[in-house]
């Protein structure tokens, strides 16, 4: 059964133990209830026609003390109430008060018992229905008296009792499953209440809390609950001023080195050969240390959020243009679709970052742009970057776009690049609501695609 | 280039960010003097009335903003400020305050003379000596380009170099939606990648000073998802 139906749901599982419980109470009470009043109604009319028996042989007996009286004869005339019959015994022969009932219907062991002077009860069964047959010994007229009593009133009064019993049984069988029913949902209220206050936390509004309970088994999953996304919450706060902290503390040396090299740059001619080197060397370095710094932060700061604060209409062909025109790439390097069609809401600070690190991927990894496409696709504008590489084999293709995942020709030290640019581009992506991947470029290297819904036209 | 150079105010807290922050604006051709605090800022400007400030926004007990305030009680000098962090919103509160433009660290010396010339370049001749802006007989307001001057009625109202500017080009083009884009281009000749919230900031303060009604206002209006546009009345 378990099988067929799959795994049950707590809320199946009260209600099906709420009703399992009443059906198992109420089946031993209806039995109980049965048993006691079948065999209080049985010992009852047993006694009754007992009763009945004895007065009715005393009086067959006095009849038949008087002289010259037949047994067949004083048969007739008795008339014992509550339509029983009566069958008599006398010298060997058998008399009774009706056609179709005689010796045979009484039980031989109760022929014995009464023979032997003694009364005695046993019960039938013939074709119009169970029958008590009160064996009676009436030893000054030398007969023995049976008196057949009809039980059938008796049966149908316990099949109404039946009936009663069996529904009174279901009706509390269906009373324990709604009170399951009810029971669950006060059981798992509270569960939905925790799930629907995690999942507003998991989007972000870390100001949510559970209300105080007053129920003592639910405090300590409240309090618990309170007290994680608390610590939860003041874990994210920490970890933002950290971003902070850092982001001062590294911005203010490195704008002291940037300005003294730039003063440094400007008296280049005063230095010898080998301290222009160290110059040119030290330039270097401070724009990759500088370039590394921006993604980390921006990693940091950005991580997935949704861009709404800032959301603004950009066109994307006039971004890529502008980014392209700043870079000192040809413009030919590029084909788009009109501005007013690869139009998006978005960051645009971001966007030109997603756009320069997707180019500057294909500097440094694929051999250089081959070329920029803008166009709108389904409702979305992409941005195509096809590159000379040797492209990227499909196993690959998800990992770059991971933090710290650099190319397999990026030694140590040997290319710029601290393999935070795709990942920048995966989370811009996904903040704005759309997706980044890499596929094979029609002409052999590789193509990144960020794609962006695009605005309402 | 000026012949004279021009002076401007160092307001950097950092000994080893001043120093060769002051070398570079000198190669550069400024005459440059240092204040180390907000206290000291402030008093300089006082005394020396220089043409043009760099204040960085983390100084010691006076922070960047209250120079800024201090500073545009009375002065309408360029003022740049310079910040360790581009997305605060430490940076609509120092323009609220009164600043012009703003540079994030680390940043390049030519980055932060570019805003500076940006910011003193005066608005170009070939203007109308005087545009009356608002007819208000009792208290019209009139702009004069040529001696950069806005008169409420009688008196003269305290705009800054930069928001003067604004209200030039807004005024140059009126009637017609100008964006916040070409604002930018125009006032604070940044490219496509300029911050849009320097248009909406300086628009905000100069309704404060221009409109009747700055809460309501008819001068200069926003069209939503467009620009600004200035409707003379």
């Amino acid at each position: 059964m378990r099988l067929a139906l799959g795994p049950r749901g707590l809320r199946a599982r009260i209600v099906l133990a709420f009703s399992v419980g009443a059906l198992l109470v109420s089946a031993v009470l209806v039995a109980t209830t049965f048993g006691l009043a079948r065999s209080y109604l049985l010992d009852q009319r047993e006694s009754a026609a007992t009763r009945q028996a004895f007065t009715d042989a005393d009086v067959l007996a006095s009849r038949l003390s008087t002289a010259g009286s037949e047994v067949g004869d004083e048969l007739v005339d008795l008339v014992p109430s509550g339509g029983a019959d009566v069958v008599v015994s006398h010298d060997g022969s058998w008399y009774s008060s009706r056609l179709d009932l005689g010796a045979r219907d009484v039980p031989a062991a109760l022929q014995e018992l009464v023979a032997g002077g003694s009364a005695g009860t046993a019960r039938i069964d013939t074709p119009t229905g169970p029958h008590l047959v009160v064996g009676v010994p009436v030893v000054t007229a030398g007969v023995q008296f049976y008196e057949v009593a009809p039980l059938v009133e008796l049966q149908s009064a316990l099949r109404t009792l039946t009936a009663v019993l069996g529904a009174g049984a279901l009706t509390a069988t269906a009373a324990g499953a709604a009170f399951g029913v009810w029971a669950s949902r006060r059981v798992v209220q509270p569960l939905e209440q925790v799930a629907g206050a995690a999942t507003r936390i998991a989007g972000g509004e870390l100001g949510i809390r559970l209300p105080p309970s007053e129920d003592p088994d639910l405090l300590a999953i409240v309090a618990s609950f309170n007290s994680m996304v608390d610590a939860l919450s003041s874990r994210i706060e920490r970890d933002a001023r950290f971003v902070g902290d850092v982001s001062h503390e590294l911005r203010s040396p490195l704008t002291s080195l940037t300005t003294s090299v730039e003063v440094l740059g400007a008296r280049r001619e005063e230095l010898s050969e080998r301290g222009r080197a160290a110059l040119a060397l030290v330039e270097d370095e401070l724009g990759r240390f500088r370039r590394t710094l921006d993604d980390l932060l921006e990693l940091a700061r950005v991580d997935g959020a949704p861009v709404e604060e800032s959301a603004e209409p950009v066109s994307l062909s006039a971004l890529v243009r502008e980014v392209l025109a700043r870079r000192g790439c040809p413009p030919e390097l590029v084909g788009t679709d009109a501005d007013e069609v690869t139009a998006v809401r978005g960051d645009k600070t971001r966007l030109e970052r997603a756009v320069t690190n997707l180019l500057d991927n294909a500097d440094r990894h694929g051999g250089g742009v081959v070329g920029v496409q803008v166009r709108r696709a389904d409702g979305a504008v992409q941005v195509l970057v096809d590159d000379a590489g040797p492209g990227v084999p499909p196993a690959e293709r998800e990992r770059v776009f991971e933090r710290f995942a650099r190319g397999p020709r990026a030694a140590r030290g040997s290319l710029p690049g601290a393999g935070l640019g795709l990942a920048i581009v995966g989370e811009t992506a996904s903040g704005h609501g759309g997706a980044a991947w890499i596929s094979e470029s029609p002409v052999g290297g590789a193509r990144l695609t960020l794609s962006v819904p695009g605005a309402a036209p | 280039m000026e012949v004279v150079a021009p002076r401007l105010l160092l307001v950097e807290d950092d000994d080893h960010i001043r120093l060769p922050l002051r070398w570079a604006l000198e190669d550069e051709g400024y005459d440059v003097a240092e204040a180390a605090s907000g206290e000291d800022a402030c008093a300089q400007v006082a005394v020396a009335a220089p043409d043009l400030m760099l204040v960085d926004l983390m100084l010691g007990a006076m922070d960047g903003f209250q120079v800024i305030r201090e500073v545009r009680r009375s002065h309408d000098l360029p003022i740049v400020v310079v910040s360790a962090r581009a997305d605060t919103h430490d940076i609509v509160a120092a323009l609220e305050a009164g600043a012009d433009d703003y540079v994030t660290k680390p940043f390049q010396v030519k980055e932060v003379t570019a805003r500076l010339r940006a910011l003193r370049r005066r608005a170009a001749g070939d203007r109308p000596t005087e545009l009356v802006l608002d007819a208000d007989p009792a208290a019209p307001l009139v702009l004069r380009p040529e001696r950069g001057t806005v008169h409420r009625g009688e008196e003269q109202l305290p705009l800054t170099l930069t928001e003067f500017r604004l209200l030039c080009e807004l005024a140059a083009s009126a009637g017609r939606v100008l964006s916040r884009q070409i604002l930018l281009e125009r006032v604070w000749e940044h490219g496509f990648f300029g911050d849009e919230r320097l248009v909406d900031v300086h628009v905000r303060r100069l309704r404060t000073k221009v409109e009747r009604d700055p809460g309501a206002p008819t001068l200069v209006v926003t069209v939503r998802g467009l620009g600004y546009r200035l409707d003379r009345q």
